[in-house]
């Protein structure tokens, strides 16, 4: 059975390259547009990688993975960030909410499957 | 990687243009309000959206200019930088910048010299703003694809010893994983699993994480990218990487730095054939006299620990802050983008709807069956209901289109001069996507005439007794079905006497004509018309206003004037609210049926005993008089005269009016449809629409008729 990955992106048109790529790739994908739309994701549904960018409206990515890690059934879930800040203190703060990978934007499609291949296989 | 990304393009670009527009309009507040966070997050989060998405398509140059913008907010944002009039000007600046890279993007064309030339200058800005010469800033946003791929050619055996934290599980991080994607750099050789921290079972936790790997790896990657390998798990973990041909020295200092036992981790490495016991008993030896210094492991852990534990409270009080302002913004953007392809299709549908329910109605009313009539009455009114909420799918706030006019405002006061402030009123006015689109061109123009010659310099202002400042305001209102779009300025109003010369000189009034204020405004609609002598590069764009009147009635719409010498002038648009649909009433003059737009009608009267004569031209309506339109006579219909003739009093862009015609039939649902090439140019007609038995009804285009009208009285009182 194909693996499931959120992406989380306040833009559709990451929402929709990411999604290629990564079906593409023998994935399957679930997409939100924000934190809260992710939270409502959290049905239950097994996830095997959760893809977040960090700013957000409603609810940023770190705020999202925080609650995220909260309910047991996606506690283990693996976190992929996206970001375009290079700040360090971003990262900490996601770091501390429980996202310890990091894509910076901009990034190629290659890279992505690239980075999500390191954590799970499809 | 070959996708077909063409769709997800289209969408970045649509996405961007829309980001644009807020970054614009963010900028815009920042300049009255300098320290709104709110506005600067959006600002921000704008060029940071716009940056990541390019970076997917490969468009580096949107990417490389939107970074540099981007930095320089980033800085306003953490209140290293204040926001000033020239920063603003400066980042609108890169917001057009950005614009035109994202059209030359859409249109696939490469950099022209002269953008390129803008773009470096812009640059060059930005990095002072920022207190940096453009010399110190190092080459930025090398693809960090070709690093990966730009591989060693050195080919032997690494060795990686790997110790997780007991934490790496709950990070999401499955050690196996990392292992996998290792192993597709090249052959892991040998890999030596160590349990040594295992605890005893009553102490185990099955969500921790115990277990260590030596690994021994054959590839010609180099050592950033084995390293990139555990990228993710770089804070979980104690990574060493050995690179081929290490010194034995390497190995003992990597076992002492180890926690593990010596002894034993020696034997795994002369296990996985990295060293020989022979090599390695000597430099442990070696070692020892040294007295290994202690890598401080532990100490390290705690303070990430201790950092990670502050971090919570930095990051909710950083967003209870934003909370607010970020639920605002989202109730604004709850939007579904749709095609407009398709709404059009589905008012085409609706339209098609109206058309058919309205012949059921008749056939039931034919039929004189009551059950029938009802039912179908029950389902008109539903049919109308779906009209109206298909009607407002289309309907944008017309605020947006007014927004963009602060910009013009912004630039235009600039470059000539003037103090003006923008007014905008009823921003949350709605109307047709499809007016809102057409409007925008004609009331460009007609705020650049506002700007350029309605207000007067600050020094004329001064000697008139005005406030320095001027003021233009736009707004916008709904009137009798129509909305009504106003341009306004406080400006000197217009000089009916030059206009009065200059349409002489023109040929376009005879010698001698007295006309009212009225007639001689409408006179700069004419084509050919320009009263300014000298035209600036501002207005005179070789569009007259007889293009701006054109425009507009294309739209059904009307323009009109009103100006009082050194007070100012107003533009007054009137537009229908929708193209397609219109709750009509239906009249018939001999066999043919006319349509007025119902919110025109004020009542109707019975020609015999109103007060009016009949052949007269006009009503006397309770003491006001109206001119009487002869619908019969203007369209020179033959056939006799009806035995009873009725008045439809209509109010049209202001304008009252009786039109005579013979009968009366009511509401009615018009689909309006254009008329076809070769009808485009009659009078008086605007569309036609079909009625439920098949038949054409014609859509009168009142304000028309009531013109001619006036010009049939003006020739007849000149003969």
């Amino acid at each position: 059975m194909a693996k499931t990955i959120l992406i989380v992106d306040d833009s559709a048109s990451v929402r929709q390259v990411v999604g290629l790529t990564l079906r593409g790739a023998g994935y399957e994908v679930v997409a939100a547009e924000d934190g809260r739309d992710a939270l409502s994701k959290l049905d239950g549904r097994k996830l095997h990688l959760v893809i977040s960018d960090v700013n957000m409206p409603n609810m940023d990515g770190i705020s999202f993975v925080r609650e995220m890690k909260t309910r047991p059934a996606y506690k283990f879930t693996p976190v992929i960030m996206l970001t375009t800040e290079g700040s360090e203190a971003k990262k900490r703060d996601g770091q501390a909410a429980g996202a310890k990978a990091w894509v910076v934007k901009p990034f190629l499609p290659a890279q992505m499957l690239d980075a999500v291949s390191k954590l799970i296989l499809p | 990687m070959s996708l077909d990304l063409g769709d997800a393009l289209q969408t970045f670009f649509a996405e961007s243009r829309s980001l644009l527009e807020d970054m614009e309009t963010g900028l815009l507040r920042l300049e009255s309000v300098p320290d709104d966070a709110e506005a600067i997050n959006a600002v921000f989060r704008a060029a940071h959206t716009i940056k990541g998405s390019a970076g997917l398509f490969g468009l580096d140059d949107i990417v490389a200019f939107t970074h540099k913008a981007e930095n320089v907010l980033d800085r306003v944002r953490n209140n290293e930088l204040d926001m000033n009039e020239d920063l603003v000007g400066l980042l609108l600046g890169c917001q057009d910048h950005i614009g035109r890279l994202l059209d030359l993007a859409s249109d696939e064309e490469e950099l022209d010299p002269d953008t390129r030339q803008l773009g470096k200058a812009l640059t060059a800005r930005l990095r002072a703003s920022l207190g940096e010469s453009a010399a110190s800033l190092p080459v930025e946003l090398e693809s960090p694809v070709e690093k990966l791929e730009a591989s060693k050619g050195s080919n032997d055996t690494w060795h990686i010893s790997l110790r997780f934290t007991r934490g790496v599980f709950k990070n999401g991080m499955d050690p196996l994983s990392f292992l996998r994607y290792l192993g597709t750099l090249g052959d892991i050789v040998h890999l030596a699993t160590l349990d040594d921290a295992l605890p005893t079972a009553a102490e185990f936790d099955a969500e921790s994480c115990y277990l260590g790997f030596e690994i021994q790896l054959r590839s010609d990657a180099d050592k950033a990218r084995i390293e990139n390998v555990f990228e993710f798990v770089r804070d979980d973990c104690q990574l060493r990487i050995l690179p081929p041909g290490s010194r034995v020295s390497d190995y003992a200092e990597l076992i002492e730095s180890l926690p593990e036992n010596s002894v034993r981790l020696g034997d795994i490495l002369v296990a996985c054939g990295a060293v020989t016991q022979r090599e390695l008993e000597e430099s442990l030896a070696l070692q020892a006299c040294q007295n290994a210094r202690q890598v401080p492991q532990q100490a390290l852990g705690e303070i990430l620990v201790q950092r990670k534990a502050v971090q919570p409270e930095l990051v909710d009080a950083a967003l209870s802050k934003q909370k607010d302002a970020r639920q605002k913004q989202a109730q604004e953007s709850r939007f579904i983008r749709v095609h407009a392809d398709k709404l059009d299709s589905l008012i085409n549908l609706v339209g098609e709807l109206v058309i058919a329910g309205a012949g059921v109605g008749l056939m039931a009313a034919r039929n004189k069956d009551g059950a029938m009539i009802e039912a179908v009455s029950g389902m008109a009114r539903l049919v109308e209901d779906i009209r109206d909420n298909a009607m407002r799918l289309r309907m944008v706030e017309i605020g947006e289109t007014f927004n963009r006019f602060r910009r013009v405002v912004r630039d235009v006061s600039k470059e000539i001069g003037k103090d003006i402030d923008l007014e905008i009123n009823g921003a949350d006015t709605e109307l047709d996507k499809t007016v809102v689109e057409k409007i925008g061109d004609p009331l460009t123009h007609l705020v650049r005439n506002a700007l350029d010659h309605g207000i007067e310099s600050a020094d004329v202002r001064r000697a008139r007794g005005k406030p320095v400042k001027g003021t233009l305001q736009l707004n916008a209102y709904h009137e009798s079905g129509g909305i009504v779009i106003e341009v306004i300025d406080d400006g000197g109003g217009l000089n009916r006497q030059r206009i009065l010369d200059k349409a002489r000189d023109k040929g376009l009034i005879q010698d001698g004509a007295n006309l009212p204020d009225r007639d001689v405004w409408n006179l700069i609609f004419e084509p050919g018309f320009s009263t300014v002598e000298q035209v600036s590069n501002l207005s005179g764009r070789g569009v007259g206003m007889d293009v701006v009147r054109r425009n507009i009635e294309a739209l059904r719409g009307s323009v009109e004037i009103d100006s009082r010498e050194g007070e100012g002038s107003t533009f007054r648009i009137r537009l229908p609210l929708t193209m397609a649909i219109i709750d009509g009433f239906l009249m018939g003059v001999g066999d043919i049926h006319y349509v007025v737009p119902l919110d025109m009608v004020l009542e109707c009267v019975e020609m015999n005993g109103s007060g009016a004569e009949v052949g007269c031209d006009y009503l006397n309506l309770r003491g006001e008089v109206l001119p009487l339109l002869h619908v019969k006579k203007h369209f020179k219909l033959d056939g006799r005269a009806a035995r009873r003739e009725n008045i439809v009093v209509v109010n049209a862009a202001g304008r009252k009016a009786g039109l005579v015609v013979d009968e009366l039939k009511g509401e009615f649902q018009a689909v309006i449809k254009p008329m076809g090439k070769l009808f485009e140019q009659i009078r008086g007609i605007s569309g036609s629409t079909i009625l439920g038995s098949g038949e054409v009804a014609l859509v009168l285009d009142v304000p028309v008729l009531q013109d001619e009208a006036a010009r049939l009285d003006a020739l007849a009182v000149a003969v």
